[in-house]
């Protein structure tokens, strides 16, 4: 898939072009960013403002102060950690077991791909409120949900990743002698590996939905929580804040995975 | 990438028809049969073993399930709720296409409109759009729009990512050709670039289907009064299960068949052109 928007900066530069020129796209990015907050802070100068409505960049970033300091916000960042690190790691374990078994095994693979595509497409988020019975308002809840949602692009990468796997390697690796687990850590894994990460990105993405679905039904702690609450308290500039922490969060990992994938895997980049 | 998943059998021309045969349709037979094995085990299950007095509040069966959503199909209750959510996914995925298809050709076109957006594409495409939720309930109610705005969100950035990536992926010789012959910007766009981008506009559309799906699901979770998304939280909390796996297969079927149906009409634009299709 296409997520990359990011991807096609001129790489076709020059060496020696003036900083302005190399750096025109990062640049024109930053100068919109400030234009778009200097805009909503100004447009209130004519527009009256209603604190119960809206907020503004400045009394947002006086709320983040606030979060900060009183360790509000880093306390419920890490209540929500705890279930999406769970819940992403067990998603990561048995979304790449199942997705390498699938691949590897032909009729098994033919076996599961069409069940697996019904639970990817069906909106797996609806069993959250029975799962939020069965368990309990709580850590299990949150990881499950969270596993839920994430493991299927672990799978379908995984078993994409090893179709992919070229069989002259195969071939030579069983020729010159190699038992099954050679091949499963000389040729399989390294060339599923790219896939896996790829998948990861996306889940990555997924079990923060994750978390949000969990914390907004039924919790007392966690970011997500924070959110609805502000939201019910009418604190636009903290609920603002959290959002934007919640936005940073989210773009430094999906985009922290991409730059992992072009640094690890250079032959991928631009997939 | 997770979505270019298609299981091609091989499809071997054998001598003997019967073996042949099997192995065309061996694939779909396993992938059935284990589809249709999970449903009897699960069906099976309660005659297995004895469920505790509490699990039993909490557990189902499919055809509990299916006698369920056939009830509320004859009887009418699924179709209102319905409605209410198939207003609020077209409508939202109407807006997000009327949107993104334009802002795609634009940005695709426009290096330096691009480098200005890609900020803030980059931001909302990587957020989970339910964290806007609690702040569209304020601003729009619990009406149709707060559901409109949250799909609207979520199916925009493949259409116009995907619509991006077409334009970009666009022949520069047809271009410059067209160009030559006096071609304003808007012809070019109408007649090398958008054709040329179709195919991956689809694509971006199936995943905004899904994306949209899931959107409907959660904004009506907890933002709503009226909705399949609505019974089924209700019916969860009165311990009708079986109604809310009935509201799960109606949401699930139904993102299958517009994916499908998507899917075909991709196969079908993209039948004169040679297979390079990345995504």
């Amino acid at each position: 898939m296409a997520q990359n928007v990011a991807q096609d900066t001129a790489t076709d530069d020059a060496p020696h072009q003036s900083f302005a020129a190399r750096h025109r796209n990062l640049l024109l990015g930053l100068t919109s960013v400030v234009l778009f907050f200097a805009a909503w802070q100004a447009v209130f100068l004519v527009v009256p403002f209603n604190k119960l409505f809206i907020s503004k960049p400045d009394l947002i970033a006086a709320g983040l102060f606030d979060l900060i300091r009183s360790g509000a916000l880093f306390r419920d960042l890490a209540v929500s950690a705890v279930p999406f690190f769970y819940g992403l790691v067990a998603a990561t374990v048995v979304g790449v077991a199942l997705g390498v078994v699938m691949g590897w095994r032909t009729r098994v693979g033919w076996a599961l791909d069409p069940l697996m595509t019904v639970f990817y497409a069906s909106p797996l988020v609806a069993l959250s409120p029975l799962i939020v019975i069965f368990l309990g308002v709580g850590l299990a809840a949150k990881t499950l949900i969270i596993f839920f949602l994430s493991v299927f692009p672990f799978v379908f990468n995984a078993y994409a990743g090893v179709r992919a796997v070229d069989p002259l390697l195969i071939n030579v690796v069983r020729s010159l002698g190699g038992r099954e687990i050679d091949l499963y850590l000389k040729v399989i894994v390294p060339s599923v590996l790219p896939y896996v990460v790829a998948g990861a990105r996306i889940a990555v993405g997924r079990a923060l939905i994750g978390v949000l679905v969990g914390e907004f039904f039924a919790a007392s702690e966690g970011i997500g929580y924070a959110i609805a609450r502000f939201g019910d308290l009418f604190a636009l500039d903290k609920m603002f804040a959290c959002i934007i922490v919640i936005m940073v969060i989210a773009v430094a990992l999906t985009e922290g995975i991409r730059w992992a994938e072009r640094a690890a895997f250079p032959w991928r980049a631009g997939q | 990438m997770t979505d270019t998943l298609r299981t091609d059998a091989p499809a071997e021309s054998l001598t003997a028809p019967a073996r042949s045969l099997w192995r065309q349709i061996e694939p779909a037979a396993l992938g059935m049969g284990s589809i249709v094995l999970l449903l009897v085990i699960w069906e099976a299950l309660p005659h297995l073993m004895t469920l505790g007095a509490g699990t039993k509040m909490y557990f189902t069966t499919p055809s509990r399930v299916g006698a369920t959503l056939w009830n509320m199909m004859v009887t009418g209750t699924l179709w209102e709720p319905l409605g209410v959510s198939a207003a609020g996914f077209g409508i939202g995925l109407l807006l997000s296409i009327a949107v993104g298809l334009p802002l795609g050709v634009l940005l695709g076109r426009s290096r330096t409109l691009n480098a200005m957006f890609d900020p803030f594409i980059t931001a909302f495409n990587a957020t989970p759009r339910l964290v806007f939720l609690p702040l569209l309930m304020l601003w729009f109610g619990l009406g149709v729009w707060s559901k409109v705005v949250i799909v609207f969100i979520g199916a925009l950035f493949p259409i116009l990512i995907n619509t991006y990536e077409g334009v970009r992926n666009a022949d520069r010789l047809l271009i410059n050709v067209v160009r030559s012959f006096g071609a304003s910007e808007w012809d070019v766009a109408r007649l090398v670039v958008v054709p040329n981008a179709l195919p991956y506009i689809i694509a971006g559309l199936r995943l905004a289907i899904g994306r949209a799906v899931l959107g409907v699901v959660v904004a009506e979770f907890f933002g709503a009064e009226q909705g399949l998304g609505v019974v089924m939280v209700q019916a969860a909390s009165r311990y009708q299960v079986d109604v809310v796996f009935a509201g799960l297969v109606v949401f699930a079927v139904l993102s299958l068949i517009m994916t499908g149906l998507v899917r075909l009409l991709e196969d079908r634009l993209s039948r004169w052109r040679p297979q390079r299709l990345g995504e």
